[in-house]
């Protein structure tokens, strides 16, 4: 049985090929989609547990006696177990090789305390002299170990470059401020204490913190509930629970979840409609080959079992390189301010099973139908070469009257499968959405981030324009390969048809004329019908209220879409009908 | 029957016996049906007609039978003119497969060739047969004579088929 | 004056097992107005004989000339006008466009042609009314029988008044009944003066015709003359002994 997989895929390596890759992309796009949820959070849980992160950071605004009494009686709060020692944090601008940035300067020690050890990525921890930049932060600003930057009028060597689970993830750094209100985007720099001490003379807008470890990290509620009655309420307290602090770095990723999600299911989509096209295309050849395994006694079990075997193998095949490849972009994916440690991001066993079970999906979906039905026929008549039993519309019989010869030819073949015209115009039109969305959002002016001196790439807006452009990519490698796919297919089937239109003296071109033509006919109301959609969905899913002018770019899609499809359907086509009529027609009889 | 016996002393004068044999060889399990004393009875109505003679050889103990047949000048004519005879209207079997059996024998004749007179002459008339079946209209009763007609000569034809096939293999071994 | 002229025609398949000669040094001339028959068992090169004339396929070497013209040399768009023009195919298999109505089958050819849907209609009404197939015009071919199929395909080879209609097996996949539908057709094409080249391994078929060539191995074995005196139908009946 195994031998008879294996021939059956050596011997038709191209189908093979195709499956495996629709099957990956989708699966690979669904998989990423599917691992956001919660996929910054866990990042944040093991940068925590690397970096013996607090339970909760207290913030108190200024640097007064009054706010340090205040912050160590928290270790009086009930369910507190332990408290670091009062940190400040200065927030100032400091100056790179691009000009001046807001930051937030932690006084650190050489040796950090039991809680919040920040993990070192590259270079070393602070010392007297050197400063180290948070991971996301030095990503922004491109600083590396080595780069000089002015703290406080004073110029320091970067020593190293670290990441926390004490702050929030870059730009969002400042955490309550100097005054404890909705603060501006900043990063985060540690400097060692004896160097603060310019900037606490020279007073700058400061804030004191102290790291809490609960006896129950997970009672952050409790404390929070509590912890204000054991200090003087004229300080004001600002508490930072960590899953507070997990919580902002999801935000990230609030924009790209629909687009991946939404995505895969489209990207699903169009590897069902292209894959059925494709097995519907080998069905007469499945049904042959049914009909001469019962011939020599194969029973229907066996059968089914080789059929879907086959389809089987390469979905999850396609499955399993799929997964690998999320595991591969997700941590880029997931993490792009590069603030948290990403050393395991890829999809959870849960999502692995639901992928599994979607390819799995597509390949019974493909397979079934042709297996069931080779099943289902007689072995005598599937030895017989198939009898087409065309649709007749009468519609379009009498609109093709009035054609030439090669749109006839077209709409004839159209008419005779609407299910696939309707799959590849379906796969048209979410191309032409994916198309649509990523221009218009390409249109939308790119702000940035305000940094106070200089103007900083804005990280969010990047990475949603990112996944957009590698969800449109993989629609239209898709497509591409849906094309080509339903063209061969129909070209198959259509040979015979074809080598008698040219025994009628039909020319070459006007044969590829007219296999061209049954892909443009559905392709056409597909690309149209993609563009609202793609309007539609841009409006849905994007977060600005008002609805935005519609570029003018948008209306080049459809013959964009058109013009590209009628490229690639012209290659197998061309293909074809480089093949001798005669022996087309031979093939046939026999 | 007389002008088989008659082809195969073509080649050589024979005994009765061997005559009887190689007759029998020919005709294959039909054979089997011969009537040994046929044989006799016909060499002997063919040299009242004076077609073959017999002379009396020297008897070997274990052959009782003496007379060695030939044929004569009348009889040689005749063999010629039978081997070059198309059958009309269609071949007896028999008589036709010992006609090339014979005229492989006696080398007189080329059996493919008198196979291909033979199907021309077959063809020619299916042609006409074929031509009537046509003109008829379809489901008249005139129509299935002619068509029974028709499916013969086809047979027919078919047969010579297999003839040529046969020997011209013999011919090419 | 002769519609086809052959010299020296040979075709050979490239195979696994070396070059099988399928059309082995053929001289052919075929006046007009003949209705020639090929015959031979399967395999006898026959089919690639009538493909060769059509130029479906490409000699190995020789020449064929079809109303003068060079079918062997000509170009890919030179043999598609000289099929629309002056070739009509009929196969064993009907070879029918399944998507088009009996009558869009016969007005292919004429459209290809450059013909306006008008004339296409109405040589196609035309020809169908001379199959006897006026009433079956608008049925697509899966709703016909295999008779009523083949006559669509001979009217459809004679759509744009070949010169020559090649026919391959043309009653290879019919019943007795619609054989003779066929052949009285085929009768009908000669008694109008068409020239026919028909390929058959069937005698009876290849006896309707005026001369009948046999060939075996790529050769021509035979040929013969078939269009003799009528009239003779007596011997016929005369059972041998």
């Amino acid at each position: 049985m195994v031998r008879l997989v294996l021939g059956d895929l050596r011997r038709h390596p191209g189908p093979a090929a195709l499956l495996v890759l629709s099957t990956l992309v989708a699966t690979a796009v669904l998989s990423l989609g599917m691992s956001l949820p919660g996929a910054t959070e866990r990042l944040y849980l093991q940068t925590r547990a690397a970096t013996a992160g607090p339970d909760v950071v207290v913030v108190a605004p200024g640097r007064s006696r009054a706010a340090d009494a205040a912050l160590r009686s928290l270790e009086d709060v009930p369910g507190v177990a332990a408290r670091s020692r009062t940190y400040r944090t200065f927030f100032t601008e400091i100056t790179t090789g691009g000009g001046a940035v807001r930051a937030a300067v932690l006084g650190a020690d050489a040796e950090p305390g039991p809680i919040d050890r920040p993990l070192v990525t590259s270079g070393a921890w602070v010392r007297p002299g050197g400063v180290v930049v948070e991971r996301g932060f030095a990503g922004a600003l491109r600083l590396r170990v080595g780069d000089r930057v002015t703290v406080g009028g004073r110029s320091f060597p970067v020593v190293g470059v670290a990441v926390t689970a004490a702050r929030m993830v870059y730009p969002w750094a400042t955490m309550g401020g100097p005054d404890g209100g909705p603060s501006d985007r900043s990063g985060l720099v540690w400097l060692h204490e004896r160097d603060t001490r310019a900037l606490a003379g020279a007073d700058v807008p400061a804030a004191s913190l102290v790291y809490l470890r609960l006896r129950d990290p997970g009672a952050t509620a409790a404390f929070r509930a509590v912890y204000h009655e054991s200090h003087d309420p004229a300080v004001r307290l600002n508490a930072f629970t960590w899953p507070f602090i997990a919580h902002q770095g999801a935000v990230y990723l609030r924009d790209g979840q629909p687009i991946l999600i939404v995505g895969g299911w489209l990207l699903s989509f169009m590897a069902v409609a292209g894959l059925s096209t494709l097995a519907a295309g080998r069905a007469a050849g499945q049904a042959r080959r049914a009909g001469l395994l019962k011939v020599v006694g194969a029973t229907p079990g066996l059968i089914a079992v080789v059929l879907l075997t086959e389809y089987l193998a390469l979905a999850l095949l396609a499955d399993a390189a799929g997964l690998a490849l999320t595991r591969l972009v997700a941590p880029l994916v997931v993490n792009p301010s590069g603030s948290l440690l990403t050393a395991d991001a890829g999809p959870s066993g849960p999502i692995a099973a639901m992928t599994t079970v979607v390819a799995v999906g597509v390949a019974i979906l493909t397979a079934l139908a042709p297996a069931v039905r080779a099943l289902r026929t007689d072995a005598v008549t599937t030895l017989a070469p198939a009898v087409g039993r065309p649709d007749h519309l009468v519609l379009l019989s009498r609109l093709a009257g009035l054609l030439p010869v090669p749109l006839l030819l077209g709409l004839r073949l159209v008419a005779r499968r609407p299910g696939r015209a309707l799959l590849h115009a379906g796969s048209a039109a979410t191309t032409a959405v994916g198309l649509t969305v990523l221009l218009m959002v390409d249109a939308q002016p790119d702000q940035g981030w305000d940094f106070g001196g200089v103007t900083v790439a804005d990280l969010m807006d990047d990475r949603s324009r990112l996944l957009l452009l590698g969800v449109t990519g993989a629609m239209a490698a898709l497509a591409v390969v849906n094309t080509l796919t339903t063209t061969w297919t129909t070209v198959r089937e259509s040979q015979a048809t074809m080598a008698v239109a040219r025994t009628l003296g039909a020319t070459p071109g006007q044969v590829t004329a007219g296999l061209a033509t049954a892909q443009l006919l559905p392709a056409l109301p597909g690309a149209l019908a993609g563009i609202p959609l793609g309007l539609f969905a841009q409006w849905f899913f994007g977060h600005q209220n008002t609805p935005q002018p519609v570029t003018p770019w948008v209306w080049l899609v459809p013959p964009a879409l058109l013009l590209a499809t009628a490229a690639l359907a012209a290659v197998p086509a061309r293909f074809a009908v480089r093949r001798p009529v005669a022996e087309t027609l031979r093939a046939e009889a026999a | 029957m007389q002008d088989a016996i008659l082809a195969m002393l073509a080649k050589e004068p024979s005994h009765g016996y061997d005559l009887g044999l190689r007759l029998r060889r020919a005709l294959g399990p039909l054979g089997g049906s011969m009537n040994a004393g046929q044989v006799y009875v016909t060499l002997a109505r063919l040299e009242k007609a004076g077609l073959v003679v017999h002379e009396r050889s020297a008897g070997s103990p274990d052959r009782p039978d003496r007379k060695v047949y030939a044929l004569t000048d009348a009889g040689h004519e005749r063999v010629t003119a039978w081997l070059a005879e198309v059958n009309r209207p269609k071949p007896d079997l028999v008589e036709f497969h010992l006609k090339l059996a014979a005229a492989s024998a006696s080398r007189l004749a080329d059996p493919v060739e008198l196979v291909d007179v033979q199907r021309r002459e077959l063809l020619r008339r299916l042609a006409e047969a074929q031509r009537a079946v046509l003109a008829e209209p379809e489901g008249s009763t005139g129509g299935l004579l002619l068509e029974g007609v028709a499916l013969r000569l086809e047979a027919d034809l078919r047969w010579l088929e297999a003839c040529e096939r046969v020997w011209s293999r013999r011919a090419e071994a | 004056m002769n519609v086809l002229q052959v010299r020296d025609l040979t075709k050979r398949h490239g195979h696994k097992h070396g070059l099988v000669r399928a059309v082995d040094g053929v001289d052919l001339d075929v006046p007009a107005g003949q209705l020639l028959a090929v015959t031979g068992p399967s395999g006898c090169g026959k089919s690639t004989l009538l493909h060769l004339l059509g130029g479906l396929e490409r000699p190995t070497s020789g020449q064929v000339w079809l109303a003068g013209q060079r079918v062997d040399t000509a170009g890919e768009r030179a043999l598609a006008r000289l099929r629309r023009r002056s070739v009509g195919f009929v196969f064993q298999s009907f070879h029918l466009v399944e998507e088009l109505t009996a009558a869009e089958n016969v007005e292919l050819p004429v459209l290809l042609a450059g013909g306006s849907p008008r004339a296409a209609r109405r040589r196609a009404g035309q020809l169908l009314d001379q199959v006897g197939l006026a009433h079956r015009a608008r049925r697509q071919p899966w709703r016909l029988s295999g008779g009523e199929r083949q006559r669509v395909a001979v009217a459809r080879a004679l759509a744009n008044e070949p010169l020559v209609v090649l026919a391959d097996e043309p009653t290879g996949n019919l019943d007795t009944a619609a054989t003779n539908e066929v052949l009285r057709l085929f009768a009908d094409l000669r008694a109008m003066g068409q020239t026919v080249v028909l390929v058959t391994h069937d005698a009876r078929v290849a006896a309707t015709a005026d001369r009948l060539i046999s060939m075996r191995d790529g050769v021509f074995v035979d040929d013969a003359w078939l269009g003799g005196p009528a009239g003779r139908l007596g011997d016929l009946f005369a059972m041998g002994d």
